[in-house]
């Protein structure tokens, strides 16, 4: 025990007290939070306001157009906009792109222009010497007849690819356009605007015993728990891989197996590393926390309101005991292919599996967060290897019943004590085996006999 | 040897790998106060029987008992190990690093400082105690290791070629502390192929080879055992006399003296007679003691 506390010891520190540890630690939160907030800021830059000239051929778009385009105008839908993308966070990457497009929207200066008499081409000539003169950077020509159909609405700009400029302008052209046309029907602007309403969709999710949950932001939280998991366990699973062949390659474990007995120091080290890993993974969730917390404080204080995931502290032991199973089965994995192989290079290609394993594990995550109660969720949330990724999800986005939990700790329990087993067996021979890479017939050899 | 003074007693172990027999029912035993010499060839199974008296592995066959115990974890961390593969890890302290090994056989991490100061001071190395094992030159881990076997103050040494890569200074550096844990009634089990290095030192010895024992006993013993049948001799002419075989059995030339093996039943007077009515011109005619070199390369060929 007094050995194995000193192997413990020294694995932690090896691990904890590293400038790499204290880097990657401080600098994952910071380099995440680059990644939301680096777009945000380029977005929320204002572009110059674009010069525009609107030659309306049919006369009585442009001031439609015009209204619509005014700044209070664009404020207004930029909030909507913004509301509707946190109620949705699965939207596709595209549909995100477009939305934040709207957050921000354009800001255009009108200047004026009389097509009267004019053939489009002519217009068209005259205002693109305009623009070769610089007085304008872009300009619309909307066609005469705006009722029959393959009419094109052609817009030149100097700054075709601002797609922030390029989005506004459309949706407002296409509202002015359709206003113009009911108009045209004889329908109201007032009759219009209350037919055209949007319906209220609202989304109500329900507990299994039938009743209104109180929030739906579970889905959040659970994905940014299933990414840290991952995060960990492949970093970890690693870091006790080449732990492992380190010792074989400088036969320092000569030296260790005179010492303590290998089941001693292989334990030490998975339970050195893997406190290493709680210590960074609780402040990465600290750190999370508090970001949340002031992303919220924000959001609250610019108007928006975020219903924030309740998590319970049994919510959190779990995750805790998941992350611990999942930590000492792919550990053990990864102890015995340290123990096999002579070199890291070896050893990271026979580490592709056990990736593979995390990443379809992680993979089964979005089908869980989408349906946790189908019967592919309860599968994947109880087996061997995908539980530690997938139950605390499916716990975070919709809470099994106990026996599912406890059936998920049963069952990577008894995966735990199997392999930690046959990793003991390989550990103990093939850290002894200099030179040359055991084949998989002799581990099983080992696993057997010994 | 006296009874009471065994400290290591290997009972006919055998140890098998596979088909492959490494050690073959080897008895042996060794005693406080004494060097003793384990010898043989590469691959003979030196280290696979090291391997079991420190408790690496365990014999398939046979039992060792260490101070009158089979080995347990108490047994083991009276044994100190220097294994002819060394190692240390590349990223550690050099303290640290003892402070580790020290942890592992269980000493007190107060009297592991104390003991490691003493040890870097005594090898020269004491400015190199926050360094890291990759800054350190070849010889000077060496040391370190060593310094790592002895942290525990041990009572059953076992060195395993411990003079190789280590300088001329280094070597004798260390032989005076190997005999000085000697004189404190510790047991040192000495591995290695160099036979001149183990005549000066060794006072028992095991030879081994293919797995099993060739010769074993005390050194003395052994050595008279052969008797007096070599003689170390300096002289011009007299080749026709030495080429007569049923004088010389062998005769090996040295820069400025030849190494004459007698004949089986060859008097030595015989061949000096006949040397000196040959007309050669003698300046040295002595006779030897076989070098426990020429009892290895005898016994191994066979």
């Amino acid at each position: 025990m007094q050995k194995f506390l000193a192997v413990l010891k020294r694995e932690y520190k090896k691990v904890v007290f590293t400038w790499t540890f204290v880097i990657t630690t401080f600098l994952m939160p910071l380099i995440a939070s680059v990644f939301v907030l680096v777009p945000l800021l380029i977005f929320s830059i204002e572009g110059e306001s674009t010069r525009i000239a609107i030659a309306d051929l049919n006369g009585n778009v442009a001031p439609r157009l015009q209204e619509n385009l005014a700044p209070e105008k664009i404020a207004e839908k930029a909030r909507q906009a913004a509301k509707e993308s946190l109620s949705d966070f699965s939207a596709s990457q595209d549909e995100k792109m477009k939305r934040s497009a709207e957050q921000l929207g354009g800001t255009f200066t009108f200047v004026p222009y009389d097509p009267l008499g004019k053939s489009p081409e002519q217009v068209r000539s005259e205002l693109s010497s305009r623009v070769a003169n610089n007085e304008l950077e872009a300009f619309l020509i909307i066609p005469k007849n705006i009722n029959e159909r393959d009419q094109e609405y052609l817009y030149f700009s100097r700054k075709s690819g601002d797609f922030v400029i390029n989005s506004t302008l459309q949706d407002a052209l296409n509202e002015a356009v359709r206003s113009q046309r009911l108009a045209e029907a004889n329908i109201s602007e007032d009759v219009l605007k209350d037919l055209s309403r949007k319906v209220n969709f609202s989304i109500k999710p329900l507990t299994e015993t039938g009743e209104i949950k109180a929030d739906d932001s579970g889905p959040w939280a659970a994905f940014i728990v299933a990414m840290l998991i991952y995060v960990v366990l492949a970093i970890y699973g690693q870091a006790i891989m080449s732990a492992i062949v380190e010792e074989k390659e400088t036969r320092i474990s000569e030296v260790l197996f005179s010492s303590a007995r290998p089941f001693e120091l292989m334990m030490g080290k998975l339970v050195g590393v893997g406190l290493a890993g709680l210590t960074q993974l609780a402040i990465w969730i600290a750190t999370v926390a508090a970001f949340v917390a002031v992303g919220i404080a924000s959001a609250a204080a610019s108007g928006l309101e975020i219903t924030l995931p309740t998590i319970t502290v049994s919510m959190v032991i779990y995750f805790l005991v998941f992350f611990l199973l999942g930590y000492f089965i792919f550990a053990t994995i990864y102890a015995l292919i340290g123990s096999m192989v002579t070199n890291m290079q070896e050893g990271g290609q026979f580490a592709l599996p056990p990736i593979l394993l995390l990443l379809i594990g992680l993979y089964f995550c979005f089908a869980v967060i989408r349906d946790p109660n189908s019967e592919f969720a309860f599968w994947v949330s109880i087996a061997p290897f995908f539980a530690p990724i997938v139950m605390p999800v499916r716990i975070l986005a919709d809470t099994p019943p106990f026996w599912q939990i406890a059936l998920a700790i049963l069952l990577n329990g008894a995966a735990i004590v199997g392999l930690t087993w046959a990793a003991s067996r390989v550990y103990r021979v093939g850290m002894l085996m200099y030179g040359k890479r055991a084949t998989i017939p002799e581990v099983w050899k080992w696993i057997r006999q010994s | 040897m006296d009874e009471n003074r065994v400290t290591l007693k290997a009972d006919s172990i055998t140890k098998s790998f596979g088909d492959f027999t490494a050690v073959d029912r080897l008895s042996f035993e060794a005693g406080a106060g004494r060097i003793f010499g384990f010898l043989g060839p590469n691959g003979a199974g030196k280290t696979t029987t090291i391997r079991m008296i420190v408790g690496i592995t365990v014999p398939d066959e046979g039992r060792i008992e260490l101070f009158g115990k089979r080995i347990s974890p108490a047994v083991q961390d009276r044994i100190g190990y220097l294994p002819e593969e060394r190692g240390l890890y590349k990223k550690m302290k050099v303290s640290d690093q003892l402070r580790y090994f020290a942890a592992l056989k269980g000493v007190p991490a107060k009297e592991a400082d104390k003991r490691i100061d003493f040890w870097l001071d005594q090898m020269n190395l004491s400015e190199w105690k926050d360094k890291k094992t990759t800054d350190l030159s070849k010889g000077m881990q060496q040391k370190v290791q060593f310094i790592a076997t002895m942290l525990h103050d041990p009572d059953l040494l076992i060195l395993d070629e411990p003079f190789s890569g280590l300088d001329p200074i280094n070597v004798e550096f260390m032989k005076q502390v190997i005999a000085e844990t000697k004189s404190q009634d510790k047991t040192i089990i000495f591995s290695t192929h160099m036979m001149d290095t183990a005549e000066k030192l060794c006072d028992d010895i095991l030879l081994i080879n293919k797995s099993r024992r060739v010769v074993s006993g005390s050194l003395r013993e052994i050595k008279e055992s052969y008797g007096k049948n070599v003689v170390s001799l300096r002289c011009t002419g007299g080749d026709e006399v030495l080429a007569d075989e049923s004088l010389a059995a062998k005769v090996i030339d040295h820069s400025d003296e030849r190494e004459v093996f007698l004949a089986k039943g060859a008097d030595p007077q015989n061949l000096l007679g006949k040397l000196v009515s040959s007309g050669a011109e003698i300046t040295k005619f002595e006779l030897i003691e076989p070098s426990l070199n020429d009892i290895f390369i005898e016994k191994v060929r066979g």
